[in-house]
């Protein structure tokens, strides 16, 4: 089965099965009835702003229920909304509110920032907004190449790049997930929703849920970041599909009770975000014998996920780094050398997707955008920058990145932006971020190589005491996530020939071992 | 085996801090751990003791400091 229109599924839902739950948030549940009343009346709220057709909105929510109407209800009226987590440094959403000039703000938590020159829905008005009756005709929805979302993700320079999906992106992806072979996704999933939506793994539960008329079973984030409410409330969560990075994954399998025997309703596990380790697949094959490990491989700019593989006991036993996938067939994907010409299976090369997914480029960067955005084949096609080779069956393996780009605990990031960022305290002559990789090729620790301005380092009684200060200096510009842990303390960078701090040497010092 | 050494040492491995000094002091608020740096220090003091941690009875003020760890591995170690 595919899906024609994601709204218009949505909305047939409320008809066909309007007492399933759509959304519930421990416990609390909310129907496909109540999802089309709510998201109606803030489709209808918002038409009654007046905003520019079309004009992107920003979301700020974390994974309450009001997200998901905010969200459907925004696609209605015919405005892209624009995900932000509710943990976002002030400085991520200044730059995004520069960057991408939306019409409004749907403040679902609070917004942390004030005097702003657009309408913000604040917390309280938008759950007032839900409760009106409306009858809503779907006159100007989202629909084809508009912008259905728009994310950001980290940029080079300090200025986060917003992704434009667009409707036939997203069914593109959705049309994929729902139908191959590799998911095998079952009909009316059970889906966990702990991916935040800010980042575009969260479209790997919510799109293939609401278009085969599922339920999502919410995590809170506080939830997630204390492990007894965490494992207090997971044995319980009746959630058939499991779609988080392996990182989380790695943390429920710290408590014994993520089992099969504990937790026999889950079936499959979707993984996607950052690699996907044979240590991590093999330890969940052994809790979990019967179920279905997928590993999904894709760019934010593509639509997220462009390939995916389910993972057998021979992948496992062959201790090699696991296949990232077979690739849509909507999407050819390429193997190109540096002169791009398409390389002969086997051999590595830059991933190169093109296709009805690839994304229309960077919102209101149109240098970025034609940096990675091209055309190949007589399609749209995106420069991943990930190193890949493709074998004779098929099946795409990563190979490295290109350039300096990251993922850590899932999030995407660039050395060169927390660099940037680092170098902003007045507290830092220099500063360069470097990442620490366990022996699986994935991030352990992101750490800072510091030259703090003269004398500075004698004022404090020890080291961390000066970390402590100059990461307080840097808590409105820096996103958690990217906040190096550790910060180490030198009198001088290395510096390449042509003067620029020698990344690649400390790489290799930190990693040594 | 000295527990506590131990303890220290597997911290300066893992996050490359030494935390001798600083044994009261919280690791969250000083920036040595977070949920997913305890993640690598669980599976390593279970592997490195031979415990098994009760992580589901794990709130954010227990194990949080490198005094708590060393006591909650040598209460394991004793059960």
């Amino acid at each position: 089965m595919k899906i024609e229109n994601m709204l218009t599924t949505i909305d047939n839902y409320a008809a066909t099965q309007g007492d399933q739950a759509v959304y519930d948030v421990l416990g609390e549940h909310h129907t496909y009835a109540d999802l089309k009343h709510d998201s109606d009346a803030v489709a209808a709220y918002i038409d009654g702003l007046n905003l520019p057709a079309k004009a992107p909105v920003m979301v700020l929510a974390g994974q309450e229920y009001e997200a998901l109407v905010t969200f459907v209800g925004l696609s209605k009226s015919g405005h892209a909304y624009i995900p932000v987590d509710i943990n976002s440094a002030n400085e991520r959403l200044t730059s995004i509110l520069e960057i991408a000039q939306p019409a409004a703000i749907v403040a679902v938590d609070p917004l942390p920032i004030d005097g702003l020159d657009i309408p913000v829905v604040e917390p309280q008005k938008l759950r007032i907004v839900m409760q009106a009756d409306v009858d809503y005709q779907m006159e100007h929805a989202v629909s084809g190449d508009d912008n259905y979302y728009i994310i950001f993700t980290s940029g080079t320079t300090g200025k986060p790049k917003g992704v434009q999906i667009s409707h036939n992106n997203l069914l593109s992806f959705t049309n994929w997930m729902i139908t191959a072979e590799a998911f095998s996704a079952p009909k009316q999933p059970q889906m966990l929703a702990q991916p935040p939506y800010s980042f575009d793994l969260s479209v790997m539960y919510w799109a293939p849920t609401l278009a085969l008329g599922g339920t999502l079973y919410a995590l809170p984030r506080p939830v997630i970041e204390d492990f007894k409410q965490l494992f207090a409330v997971l044995p319980d969560l009746p959630i058939e599909v499991w779609t988080s990075t392996p990182s989380f994954a790695d943390m429920v399998m710290l408590s014994d009770d993520f089992n099969a025997e504990k937790m026999p309703q889950i079936k499959y596990f979707y993984f996607d975000g950052e690699e996907l380790t044979v240590s991590t697949a093999q330890r969940l094959r052994e809790r979990f014998p019967d179920a279905r490990i997928v590993n999904a491989y894709g760019p934010t700019e593509a639509t997220v996920a462009l390939s995916a593989v389910a993972i057998t006991d021979e992948m496992l036993a062959s201790g090699e780094r696991l296949p990232i996938g077979y690739t849509k067939p909507d999407s050819p994907t390429y193997i190109l050398d540096l002169d791009g010409n398409e390389v002969p299976n086997g051999e590595k090369g830059e991933i190169v997707v093109t296709g009805p997914a690839v994304s229309k480029g960077y919102l209101n960067n149109p240098e970025k955008t034609a940096t990675a955005f091209f055309e190949y084949n007589g399609q749209p096609a995106y420069h991943t920058g990930d190193y890949g080779i493709m074998d004779d069956d098929g099946l795409l393996h990563y190979a490295g990145r290109m350039d300096f780009q990251i993922k850590f605990n899932g999030y995407r990031i660039e050395l060169e932006e927390v660099s940037h960022i680092l170098n902003l305290s007045d507290m830092v002559e220099s500063a360069v971020a470097v990442p620490r990789y366990n022996d699986q090729h994935k991030v352990q620790q992101l750490l800072a190589y510091v030259v703090p301005k003269p004398g500075l380092l004698e004022q404090y009684d020890k080291p961390l005491k000066l970390t402590q200060a100059i990461k307080a200096t840097l808590s409105d510009d820096m996103m958690p996530y990217m906040m190096p842990s550790r910060f180490i303390y030198r009198d001088e960078l290395p510096l390449t020939p042509n003067g620029k701090v020698d990344i690649k040497a400390l790489i290799a010092e930190v990693n040594k071992s | 085996m000295d527990v506590q050494a131990e303890v220290i040492a597997t911290i300066e491995d893992l996050f490359m801090e030494d935390v001798s000094d600083m044994m009261d002091e919280d690791l969250f608020d000083a920036g040595v751990l977070d949920s997913m740096a305890v993640v690598e220090l669980v599976v390593n003091l279970e592997a490195k003791f031979g415990i098994k941690i009760p992580v589901s009875e794990m709130g954010r003020n227990d194990w949080n400091t490198a005094n708590k760890i060393v006591e909650g591995v040598k209460e394991l170690q004793n059960a």
